[in-house]
């Protein structure tokens, strides 16, 4: 026989322990900090785990020299400038909301940053949009965040999908073949990508011959490519990123279709073609940003100022995260002011500086859409370049304006809040 | 006169929380979380702790009342009651009619089959991209402010309103909830947990009170998820995933499934964990995970219920 409890009896000292319990949870966080000049915080909310764990790390160090060469330049406003970093997950926008409401409600952030996962993102505009912070969007492409979801106080980074599909499909309709067959990501991105890619073909006479959604996280892509070959296309897209196009590329090699057909797509990154073996790095792709590229003026800062930092080249990804910093500094100073209003109207229109551009032609804000409009790097992965690192061979540089969609194409209609 | 006493404290920390909350290093949302997903918790040990039957798919109503709320919102009209009716009407009409499909089932093929439904939704929410927005979730929409007629309820911007609407509805279901477990009902259904075979002997139509049970289960489930709808603004298809079923049990098991709070306890540690660890590590799960297989070994009641067996044992 057990001992005898009544079953709805709560005893004082039940409810002392539970207190006690609850008391020591919730006094484990930092209480109060310091007094005095309070710096001023930039959240980042971004995939540390998952997926786009490798990417969402990059752009992590890139927003963290930005913070140090923008704290050795005298801060934002003459304050120091705090980075307060979040792990979003890959996929869970549930997650990145959570943490997007926590850096806003509880660390109180004068900025957001994040993320590498379109669909997260979208969710996180919803949010900082709520809140009325500003928030700048440093590698999630789909069309939607500077198209049709755009908000007054969001602004992208990285190129929109449309870009992206622009930037490339010339390329691959002149040089390769015709009939494409997509592996998409079944999310925002993946369909704005694809949907994107479709209809720059079908200007050049291209057309779908099949396609695939697959889950984000997709490990096993065996099924879909053995539909992909026997729809008889000239070139399959692989779409998606991340892990899954490392697991997608090396199963398709594996598979030899490499030797029948062209694997392609369009954004391909320096950290999936530094995770596949040599036979697996193929194709022709769009980079973002580059790191060799020796006319341009402040890279080779930027690279040695990483390498110092990891012993690694810059991705496009630490390049996204560091200009999304930088924007957020700028645009405080620009608007002498952290008021989200006025530094938005700042940042609408602003060409970023050599120094934070890094590339040919010279990057900046759409007014309209919040869009930054960059240079695209076509081109062809390559096995073994001169260095180690130097695995994309970029034989096109695409201005970003002509590939971009114009404010009314992106569906882009900003309703900005009445000054207060 | 004790266990009024142990009540009472549980709500003068509830009802003040929002105006202490910033000053131990939390903030209102993470208050009202916490109330929320304490009360999907307690509406999964309804069926778990007082009746006895594992259910591994909560999340499933949860998330049709999140969905339900969203989508009304969203496509339907923008007013946050009819929302959170629409939703729980979703989430207690799938519950009623799954609970008549699988009441004859038991233990681990109930918990399997009830799993397998759960995953149905989530496949639908994750697929029909049209209409739920995919694995993106679905967004733009919030909650609106509550016209009560003579005044407004202003749940839109102002945290602390919002808190204590949640709380409200927090109060009344907890409040049904005991008062269903103290009546005729609630000892039915002790005495069904404790040996399923001898109550039918004694005449009692089991399976019309675990499908009964199961029914104001998936009621306050589903409740539950509206209101987490509304605390994000937010819903994404992994609400309805089986994992967050899991996680529904992990509070209530954690917390202690034999006592009435035990849930919510549950649900306040593992909140609080998850939104402190996982600033400070990536690896968050596996602490939480260590804290669940230690409160299994060590504290097989949960955390409230050995803290009561230890008191009852003094003399």
């Amino acid at each position: 026989m057990k001992k005898p409890s009544t079953p709805t009896a709560m005893t004082r000292r039940t409810v002392i322990k539970a207190a006690a319990a609850a008391g020591a949870a919730l006094l484990a966080p930092p209480i109060i900090k310091a007094r005095g000049e309070e710096p001023i915080k930039i959240g980042l909310d971004n995939p540390l785990t998952g997926t786009y764990a490798a990417l969402g790390k990059n752009e992590l160090v890139g927003a963290q020299l930005a913070i140090e060469q923008i704290n050795a330049k005298g801060g934002i406003l003459g304050r120091q400038v705090q980075l307060l970093v979040e792990d979003s997950t890959s996929g869970e926008a549930g997650t990145a909301v959570q943490k997007a409401r926590k850096l806003i409600e509880r660390d109180q952030v004068n900025f957001l940053v994040g993320n590498v996962n379109s669909a997260l993102a979208l969710a996180m505009a919803g949010v900082s949009n709520e809140k009325g912070v500003l928030h700048i969007v440093p590698g999630g492409h789909t069309d939607g965040i500077t198209g049709s979801s755009c908000h007054w106080n969001v602004f992208r980074v990285c190129n929109t999908t449309t870009m992206e599909a622009n930037a490339v499909s010339s390329a691959l309709l002149k040089n390769i073949g015709k009939k494409w067959y997509y592996i998409t990501p079944d999310y925002a991105f993946g369909h704005t990508l694809q949907e994107g890619l479709e209809k720059a073909a079908a200007k050049g006479g291209g057309t779908k011959v099949g396609g695939d959604l697959t889950p984000l996280g997709t490990t096993d892509f065996s099924s879909y490519l053995i539909k992909a070959q026997s729809a008889n296309p000239d070139v399959i897209m692989f779409l998606v990123q991340g892990d899954d196009m490392i697991n997608a590329l090396k199963q398709a090699v594996q598979f030899g279709l490499d030797k029948r057909l062209h694997l392609g797509g369009a954004q391909q990154e320096l950290e999936s073609l530094l995770g596949l073996p040599p036979e697996a790095r193929i194709g022709t792709w769009v980079f973002e940003w580059y790191w060799k590229q020796p006319d341009v003026p402040h890279v080779k800062e930027f690279v040695a100022a990483i390498k110092k930092k990891t012993g690694k080249v810059p991705t496009a990804r630490t390049w996204f995260g560091h200009a999304s910093i930088w924007s957020c500094a700028l645009a405080a100073n620009q608007a002498k002011s952290l008021n989200a209003l006025k530094m938005a109207k700042a940042l609408g229109g602003m060409k970023l500086p050599p120094e934070v551009g890094l590339m040919p032609n010279e990057a900046y804000f759409h007014e309209k859409t919040h869009q930054l409009i960059t240079t695209l790097y076509v081109g062809n992965a390559q096995a073994k370049g001169s260095e180690p690192e130097d695995l994309f061979n970029v034989t096109q540089l695409v201005k970003g304006a002509d590939a971009a969609a114009s404010p009314e194409e992106a569906g882009c209609k900003m309703t900005w809040p009445s000054a207060t | 006169m004790r266990k009024h006493w142990g009540s009472g404290v549980i709500w003068l920390l509830l009802f003040t929380m929002p105006f202490w909350m910033l000053a131990v290093g939390g903030y209102t949302e993470l208050a009202a979380r916490i109330v929320v997903l304490g009360l999907a918790a307690m509406a999964l040990n309804f069926l778990l702790g007082f009746t006895g039957v594992l259910s591994f798919g909560h999340a499933a109503y949860f998330g049709l009342g999140a969905y339900g709320v969203g989508m009304t919102i969203k496509y339907l009209f923008p007013s946050t009651a009819a929302g959170v009716v629409i939703g729980v009407a979703a989430g207690t009409l799938a519950g009623a009619i799954i609970g008549a499909l699988i009441v004859k089932l038991r233990g681990v093929y109930f918990a399997m089959v009830t799993i397998a439904f759960g995953q149905v939704f989530y496949f639908i929410a994750f697929r029909w991209n049209s209409v739920t927005g995919g694995d993106d979730g679905l967004t733009g929409w919030g909650r609106q402010p509550i016209n009560l007629g003579f005044t407004t309820l202003d749940i839109q911007g102002n945290d602390k309103a919002f808190y204590y609407f949640v709380l409200a509805l927090f109060t009344i279901s907890v409040a049904v909830m005991a008062l269903l477990l103290r009546g005729p009902f609630g000892r039915t259904l002790l005495a069904i947990r404790e040996n399923e075979r001898r109550a039918r002997f004694l005449g009692i139509p089991i399976e019309l009170h675990i499908w009964l049970s199961f029914v104001i289960s998936c009621f306050f489930a589903s409740l539950a998820g509206a209101l987490f709808a509304l605390v994000n603004n937010f819903t994404d298809p992994r609400f309805l995933r089986w994992d967050q079923s899991g996680t529904f049990v992990i509070m209530a098991v954690m917390g202690g499934m034999r006592s009435f709070w035990g849930p919510l306890m549950g649900a306040t540690v593992y909140v609080l964990l998850q939104d402190y660890l996982s600033s400070h590590t990536e690896n968050w799960m596996s602490f939480v995970g260590l804290v669940f297989v230690l409160v299994v070994l060590f504290f097989p009641r949960g955390i409230v219920g050995t803290a009561r067996t230890r008191t009852v044992a003094e003399p």
